[in-house]
């Protein structure tokens, strides 16, 4: 635990970001950001660099005088009168700031008052708690909560899929289809995969470009199977077996390395008594292996320094770890029970001042753009993960899980030192 | 804390000609049709190019965790280069509860004793405006104890817009750095620079021309700017506004005040720049001063002329329709009409009344709902070119016509003389470039 009053140079991103991440996958919809239009425009800006697509948000706009003398009821409403007037959307996703909880705004009165004009789910979402993890989960948990109908019977073919925010609209993608591949039609909740995959649409709306729909939300729990991945996202598949008591829940902390896509497979082959899954997931195993044992001669001993958020600390640190890397330390914005299943030398909650005195010794970092300058600095090979990415293109199809995407990974990471090597000689 | 009365003086600003009708971009924002950001954003856009002195935000994460090291505003600072910093005393419920107060203090007193900064800016937010911590307290003691400037801007996002926050920002360094420190000597040419942030380097494409023609740069604000320079941007002899409303406040009190006359210019293209300089030298009306510039100017015309030669020959006859806000919905357009561009429409929808005049001079149609208008005219017009955001990408493929995403981060500077080389490079680029075609061409599937 980083000791200092103040952070210079954050890794945290707020829960307010998360959630708007939440609602992005959600199709037709229109994030709402309760709070002054700062907050909005921040996160929309830094979505639209990281991606390079528009980033369909609005905010409640809140000003000096709604500040003080209303509680939410007003800004909200009338922000709903002014998106309506213009957009047709299917579901607004309200969610709080710092300012409005500091206030101690009633949305779920609000949201209430309006459930007659508009489709809604609110949640509570201040900056001055959690971290971009949480935000997503808790916006999941809403939308679980309130929009899912309670049911009793299943469909056999149905699963979901739940992923936490550090996963890439791709590998969002790729995780489906491989749960398909069991002979299941599978959703994902939220699907970012069908938004912001960075696919030219002819239109570029206001509203969240495509993701789940609200009818497949809400028959969701006929579901067989959930699977949940993340430590940030465990909950949502007990909140959706309390809409269904018998669906089943299959959670993994990270799907990151052969291990654990071992892990995987194996739970999906026994719950669909299967006993090989197909062709092309055995051929991708095979790769791996030998992907593992070209990139163990380059990453055997390496010391690697990743700062990020702690689900993708988790999946990155697993994966380089399998070809022998040694985590000098890892640092993470918000304490999480994801980061006790990491091995590390340290475990640091902190920011990128914290970073740079880890760089002395260390012979890759992985982190967001922000690592690059210190990088630099340093000079140390540098791999680019997590939010924000404004110095790159092609974020959103940027593959690092199961056999497939680690194959990838373990790549990029050695090819890198590689040439850093030769460069340096 | 927040001075109600200054916000309201600055929302009703003399100087701003729109303020006789009443409509303006610092209304009060719409719920839930609003864009752009807050006061805070402003205030951070206004000083944050100040590379000597540490931004501190008061606040829980968002308002700096989303935002540091994102605006390509380069210095020539040899210390710690702070502008790529993020400080936030990242307020948590604790906090809130409690007050940030004592976490405030500890953080300044963390700063004074790791880095070595000409000053501190403090900036209050949302939160901790709402939870109350007596920041001006809190930074006159500490100012008092470490003898640097802690200058606390009062923006929290709720206040109003960016435009206010600039303004807020500037009243700031009104109040407590400038007059602060007196020079050696006061130069008769002195000028301070007034809303250039020096994005991508613009403004070091015109300084070094000011410089040899005789003028000195006393200070910026804040553009690759120094604390101690603004602190002695009261001995300058002309305020020069670039291309930027927002200050003109601090402009017009500090003719009140110090009797410096401001005057307002842009940067963008040829004509501008020249304009720009000669509105610079003719405000001093020395005659030497004017032959300098005139002979310059002649110098570096015919040398981007020169320059230009290449580009003109493919440029020549072509179209575009400019789809911006605020005053790049003119300043472009004059620069694109510098490189032999014809603009036949530009956007007039985020504009103020000021910019709409403006616009009236240089561009014949004035779209008020561009992404309705933009794809007749780009038919009716046989256009060649769409500049715009990215949200009207898809009526350029549509169209299949080229198109320059102007809204996007700039990566490299389209400034002065040497900038409008830079637009040229990059329009003629956009228009050679066979993927607006190859795009736009239908999937077999779709025949």
């Amino acid at each position: 635990m980083s000791t200092k009053p103040l952070q210079i140079n954050p890794i945290k991103l707020s829960q307010p970001m998360g959630a708007l991440l939440c609602f992005l996958g959600i199709k037709n919809t229109m994030p709402l950001m309760h709070g002054a239009q700062g907050c909005a425009s921040f996160a929309k800006v830094f979505f639209t660099r990281h991606f390079s697509d528009p980033i369909a948000i609005q905010t409640t706009a809140v000003n000096d005088i709604t500040a003080v003398i209303d509680g939410g009821d007003y800004s909200i409403s009338e922000a709903i009168k002014n998106i309506t007037a213009k957009v047709k959307p299917d579901l607004v996703g309200l969610f709080t700031t710092g300012m409005t909880e500091t206030k101690g705004d009633d949305i779920k009165g609000a949201t209430y008052l309006l459930r007659d004009r508009q489709k809604m789910v609110y949640v509570h979402t201040p900056d001055f708690e959690g971290g971009l993890e949480s935000g997503y989960g808790l916006s999941i948990e809403a939308i679980i909560e309130q929009l899912v109908e309670s049911r009793s019977e299943m469909d056999y073919k149905k699963a979901l899929l739940i992923p936490n925010v550090n996963l890439t609209p791709i590998e969002v993608e790729k995780i489906k289809e491989q749960i398909d591949s069991f002979g299941f039609s599978s959703l994902a909740l939220p699907d970012i995969s069908l938004s912001l995959d960075g696919h030219l649409g002819k239109k570029q709306g206001n509203l969240s470009s495509g993701g789940i729909s609200i009818e497949e939300i809400e028959n969701l729990a006929t579901s067989s199977l959930v699977i949940t991945v993340g430590n940030s996202v465990a909950n949502c598949g007990k909140l959706l077996q309390k809409k269904n008591p018998n669906i089943t829940h299959f959670h993994f902390d990270t799907l990151s390395g052969l291990i654990n896509a071992d892990r995987f497979y194996q739970s999906l082959m026994e719950f669909k008594h299967i006993s090989k899954p197909t062709p092309n997931i055995i051929r991708w195993r095979k790769r791996l292996q030998d992907a593992l044992l070209d990139a163990h001669f380059i990453l055997g001993g390496k010391r690697v320094v990743i700062a990020a958020e702690p689900d993708q600390i988790l999946s990155l640190a697993t994966s380089v770890t399998e070809a022998g890397a040694k985590i000098q330390a890892v640092i993470s914005p918000t304490k999480s029970k994801a980061l006790e299943k990491v091995v590390s030398q340290k475990i640091i909650i902190g920011d990128f001042e914290d970073v740079e005195k880890e760089l002395t010794n260390a012979d890759l970092l992985i982190s967001n753009f922000h690592g690059e300058r210190l990088s630099q600095t340093h000079k140390i090979p540098f791999i680019t993960r997590g939010f924000p990415n404004y110095e790159q293109i092609g974020n959103n199809l940027k593959n690092d899980t199961l056999y497939e995407g680690d194959c990838y990974l373990l790549f990029e990471i050695a090819n890198l030192l590689n040439h850093h090597q030769a460069s340096h000689l | 804390m927040i001075n109600k009365k200054l916000i309201r003086e600055l929302l009703n600003e003399s100087a701003c000609s729109h303020n006789e009708k009443k409509k303006s971009s610092c209304d009060k924002p719409k719920p839930g049709a609003t864009s752009g950001g807050c006061a805070f954003e402003g205030a951070q856009i206004a000083l944050f190019p100040y590379a000597d002195a540490v931004h501190l935000v008061h606040a829980p994460a968002t308002c700096i965790g989303a935002s540091w090291e994102t605006r390509a505003t380069p210095t020539s600072w040899e210390g710690e280069n702070n502008v790529v910093m993020g400080y936030s005393t990242d307020i948590t419920t604790n906090d809130v509860i409690f007050g940030g107060h004592k976490k405030l203090e500890a953080s300044i007193e963390y700063i004074v004793a790791h880095k070595n900064p000409k000053a501190l800016f403090i900036y209050e937010t949302c939160v901790t405006a709402m939870i109350g911590d007596d920041m001006d307290n809190i930074a006159s003691r500490m100012q008092e104890k470490y003898g640097i400037p802690m200058v606390v801007v009062h923006s929290p996002g709720f206040v109003g817009g960016k435009n206010l926050g600039s303004r807020l920002g500037g009243e700031a360094v009104l109040h407590q750095l400038i007059g602060t420190k007196e020079p050696q000597e006061i130069h008769p040419f002195g000028i301070n620079l007034i809303g250039e942030y020096n994005v991508t380097g613009d403004m070091w494409q015109y300084t070094p021309i000011l410089e040899k023609i005789g003028i000195k740069i006393v200070s910026t604000l804040a553009g690759d700017g120094r604390i101690e320079n603004i602190q002695m941007a009261h001995s300058a002899k002309l305020n020069v506004i670039v291309c930027a409303k927002s200050l003109i406040t601090l402009t017009r009190k500090m003719q009140e005040k110090y009797n410096i006359p401001y005057i307002s210019v842009s940067f963008y293209g040829k004509r501008d720049t020249t304009n720009a300089i000669m509105s610079i030298v003719n405000a001093f009306g020395d005659a030497q001063l004017i032959a300098n510039a005139q002979k310059i100017i002649q110098e570096k015309e015919a040398k981007l002329e020169e320059r230009l030669a290449p580009y003109r020959e493919i440029l020549h006859g072509k179209k575009a329709i400019l789809n911006t806000g605020g005053n790049k919905s003119w300043s472009i357009a004059s620069a694109l009409q510098d490189i032999g561009i014809e603009v036949v429409a530009t956007s007039i929808r985020k504009s103020t009344l000021e910019d709409i005049e403006i616009a009236k001079e240089y561009v014949k149609i004035l779209m008020k709902n561009p992404a309705q208008e933009q794809a007749q005219l780009i038919d009716e017009h046989q256009v060649d070119l769409l500049l715009a955001g990215g949200r009207s990408l898809y009526t350029a493929i549509k169209k299949r016509v080229a198109f320059v995403d102007v809204n996007q981060e700039k990566k490299i500077s389209y400034g002065a003389y040497g900038g409008l080389e830079n637009l040229a490079i990059d329009v003629v680029r956009a228009i050679e470039n066979p993927v607006f075609k190859i795009v736009g061409t239908k999937a077999p599937w779709e025949q």
